[in-house]
């Protein structure tokens, strides 16, 4: 099957700072694709060369075939690919219902049926209660939802979750990981950035993990928890020579 | 060749009262991250301190500036305290808007209180020159560009040599971590609005031997000091300075070779120009 | 349709009003009443729903201003016919202002707009040939309307000019209403809050972005032609001037940015406020803008109608 997603040595850089060097890996459609790292190894950086916000310096995004290098955020999102925010970025003086009408504004130019789509969505996260409450007012773990619901509403075919259990208590964290779970029932294909060890291991069918920029390692769950490589890049090698 | 250098060294001593504005916006912002749209009005407010101190008791114009700086200092630091400060986590299109509002005020009162008829201060010295080789320099700016100097001088002395100096430019650089290390940001927010008022100020005091003074002449300061300002780049205090003179030498060249009518379009084109492709300015950080 | 009755009940009224004052002055304050909500309503467009404050909305107003005076004086075009295509002269630039211009972000923008405005108005005011410069253009005696032979107005009192201006205020609000509840409503809230979250989900920022300023100076030229003819002279400073645009800005502020109804409640407080103060302050009227402009942002930065919608939200939330 043709991957979905396919990222060929790309390489970013930011003046002389090497935020991406040489990454490649695949998405197949309909998997969970863990990607992980310490932090500054250019797991968000990477995620903004494959949406759109800046084009990678070397190497190409392949997107369903369609080679997407420089295609604008927007372009991207209608194609199928949509992004959540480490930092969450919720639309604040707009309601939940609204922001979510706003992703299902994506596919339709009618606002009553995009509400239809929202409001499909916001009960998929568990949020059609707060329909009416200002996003700006929500707490942290409904953010996270609601930003989950807005992609989901933009019906794309495949979603990047950057770091959605970040500052979650285990309750929200174990939510997210049931949504993760339902969204790869539906077809959906996603790839995850997070730190969280366990919630990778259960929803995650193959893992790329990230150092300084460079893919140290890749594989299913089981080889990379236990590769000696990986820990030493969490936890600091010995010589330390890794910034 | 004359008519050209003439029409230089008009503009480099012109352009160091710009640089004086300048210097303060990029001062109130570069601390604050504020954009004062009143700094025009702050001048102005100097324009007429100068003039009443000049009518009133006969205090020469380019003496009475140790008079008017502190006065505005004090007046700046009033409005840092009680408007400024509480707006500093507000959208920037708010602060900027507050500004403006302070500016109308301003100005608006300077109509209440004196009129809007043009003022001139004439001096003995008003329409004398002094002839540098083939040039001939207006008495009254060649004094302006002399203390313009020492105040920017005594301003670069105090920011790189005085610990309080060096407590602005680390706020400016990077508030928390100023904060993280002991310095007072509030203090600094207070000190550099007071600070850039003076400025504004002194420049003010400056000009007015040569500019008419009504109330509304602070408008076309203020955004003649927003080209100055984004073109050395916010938060420059140095890139002020170029500015100053950039746009002063700028403006009198083309007063000369293009048109009087035309010199301001050609800053404000200048202006468009900057912020379209480098609005980080000569010398400025890109942070927007 | 429901939604619209309580639009049309005070619409009606004021249609209404010129039966029943025919006090010149009285009807000249409404007049200046509808000015300012058209205007307001305009600017909202672009700033209150997509974000962007541009402080040189000015720039369009004196476009449409000039552009039909101009039409009128030297090529004899009656008004009519003549304010659509200085309309349509202040969009095509203002859309190649937008399309250069809204690469910048917040602060820069504005400044950006400031600068736009000003570079027109001494466009404006060294170009004597086309617009006579600082001396301006005083308006000659408008033609009369006829339709279909039949006279509807000489425009020698003010109820024409009442009306027409009554229309324009009500299609502004409806040019709102509409933009409001739309995808291009939703699309510009998006862009106000979070540029880059609503690149991210599918909207092109530039292109809706200039949608909004076309749609927005559109009206406000619209808005400008009519003043001028109703005034009947213009000059640069007076069209053009940044006093101009801030007047619109300050309408939205203080009534409420990004809502329907608090551009209206801005321009109703800032009209009859400023005539109130004319007699006592004379030119410093703006010193009552510069105040409350300073109130509202410290105490109400979402405006009348944002405090109270609050107020109301909140008490909501206590039940």
């Amino acid at each position: 099957m043709r991957p979905l997603l396919e990222v060929r040595n790309v390489s970013r850089y930011f003046g002389g700072v090497k935020a991406n060097q040489d990454v490649s890996f695949s998405v197949e459609p309909g998997i969970v694709l863990g990607l992980i790292g310490p932090n500054g190894a250019g797991k968000t950086t990477l995620f903004n060369c494959i949406t759109g916000f800046y084009p990678p310096s070397k190497g190409e995004i392949v997107f369903d075939g369609q080679r997407i290098n420089g295609f604008p955020p927007d372009k991207v999102c209608k194609l199928g690919m949509a992004r959540t925010w480490q930092k969450v970025r919720p639309l604040a003086k707009l309601t939940v219902l609204e922001n979510a009408v706003v992703g299902a504004l994506c596919r339709t130019a009618s606002v009553s049926r995009a509400k239809g789509i929202a409001l499909e969505q916001l009960r998929v996260v568990g949020l059609e209660q707060r329909a009416e409450v200002l996003a700006g007012g929500l707490p942290i773990g409904e953010r996270k939802k609601l930003e989950l619901a807005r992609v989901l509403a933009t019906m794309p075919r495949m979603i990047l979750l950057d770091e959605v259990m970040g500052g979650l208590n285990a309750r929200e964290s174990e939510e997210i990981i049931q949504l993760i779970l339902d969204v790869k029932k539906r077809g959906l294909t996603q790839v995850v950035i997070e730190h969280d060890m366990k919630a990778i291991v259960r929803t995650c069918d193959r893992i790329v993990v990230l150092s300084s920029g460079e893919k140290l390692a890749e594989g299913i769950p089981q080889e990379i928890v236990n590769d000696p490589r990986v820990m030493a890049a969490y936890l600091g090698d010995s010589g330390g020579a890794k910034a | 060749m004359a008519v050209l250098l003439q029409s230089i060294f008009s503009g480099v001593l012109i352009g160091g009262v710009y640089a004086l504005i300048g210097i303060g916006l990029t001062l109130i912002f570069g601390v604050m991250r504020v954009i004062n749209f009143a700094q025009g009005e702050l001048v102005m407010i100097g324009m007429y301190c100068t003039f009443f101190l000049f009518k009133l008791a006969g205090i020469d114009p380019f003496l009475s500036v140790v008079l008017t700086m502190p006065a505005l200092f004090l007046l700046g630091a009033a409005l840092q305290s009680t408007l400024i400060n509480r707006v500093l986590d507000a959208l920037p299109q708010n602060q900027i808007l507050l500004t403006i509002g302070i500016g109308l005020v301003l100005s608006n009162t300077a109509m209440l209180a004196f009129t809007s008829d043009y003022r001139i201060l004439s001096t003995t010295y008003s329409s004398s020159s002094v002839a540098l080789g083939s040039v001939r320099l207006s008495t009254p700016l060649l004094y302006c560009f002399l203390i313009t100097s020492a105040i920017t001088g005594a301003l670069y002395w105090f920011l790189a040599r005085t610990d309080t100096g060096h407590a602005i430019r680390a706020t400016a650089q990077d508030r928390d971590a100023a904060q993280l290390m002991g310095v007072n940001v509030r203090n600094m927010g207070v000190l550099a609005f007071g600070l850039g008022s003076a400025l504004a100020g002194a420049a003010g005091a400056l000009i007015a031997p040569t500019y008419y003074i009504f109330p509304q002449v602070g408008g076309a300061f203020t955004l003649k000091a927003f080209v100055v300002v984004v073109l050395g780049g916010m938060g420059s205090v140095v890139g002020a300075t170029l500015g100053g003179v950039l746009i002063g030498m700028s403006e009198s060249l083309a007063a000369v070779y293009i048109g009087s009518g035309m010199k301001e379009l050609c800053v404000y084109v200048i202006f468009l120009l900057v912020l379209l492709l480098k609005p980080s300015g000569l010398l400025g950080k890109s942070r927007t | 349709m429901r939604v619209l009755l309580p639009w049309a009940i005070p619409a009606l009224a004021l249609a209404l009003v010129p039966l029943f004052i025919q006090s010149p002055y009285a009807l000249h304050i409404f007049i200046l009443l509808f000015i300012a909500v058209a205007l307001g309503e305009s600017w909202n467009v672009l700033g209150g729903f997509a974000g962007q404050y541009s402080v040189g909305h000015a720039a369009w107003y004196g476009l449409g201003a000039y552009g039909a005076f101009i039409l009128l004086q030297r090529k004899g075009i009656p008004p009519w016919f003549g304010v659509w295509a200085a309309v349509a002269i202040a969009v095509i630039i203002a859309l190649a202002v937008g399309w250069i211009t809204f690469r910048l972000r917040g602060p820069y923008f504005v400044l950006a707009s400031i600068a736009v405005a000003e570079i027109i108005r001494l466009a404006a005011l060294n170009w004597k040939i086309l617009t006579n410069g600082a001396e301006g253009i005083l308006g000659s005696d408008l033609p009369p309307l006829q339709i279909a032979g039949t006279m509807i107005t000489d425009w020698n009192s003010k109820t024409p000019y009442y009306y027409l201006g009554l229309l324009m205020a009500v299609f502004c609000v409806a040019v709102n209403f509409a933009v409001k509840r739309s995808k291009l409503g939703y699309y510009l809230q998006a862009i106000r809050e979070d540029q880059d979250a609503a690149h991210s989900l599918g909207i092109a920022l530039t292109f809706y972005k200039n949608t909004a300023l076309g749609i927005s100076a559109a009206c406000t030229a619209l808005t400008g032609s009519f003043a001028a003819f109703y005034v009947s002279f213009i000059e640069p400073q007076g069209v053009f001037g940044i006093d101009v645009s801030i007047q619109m800005v300050l309408t939205c502020i203080i009534g409420g940015i990004g809502t329907v109804t608090g551009p209206l409640l801005g321009a109703v407080v800032l009209v009859l406020l400023s005539e109130w103060l004319r007699a006592s302050l004379a030119q410093a009227h703006l010193l009552v803008y510069g105040v409350l402009v300073i109130a509202v942002i410290l105490l109400m930065p979402d405006g009348f109608v944002g405090f109270i919608a609050q107020r109301l939200r909140r008490k909501a939330a206590e039940r």
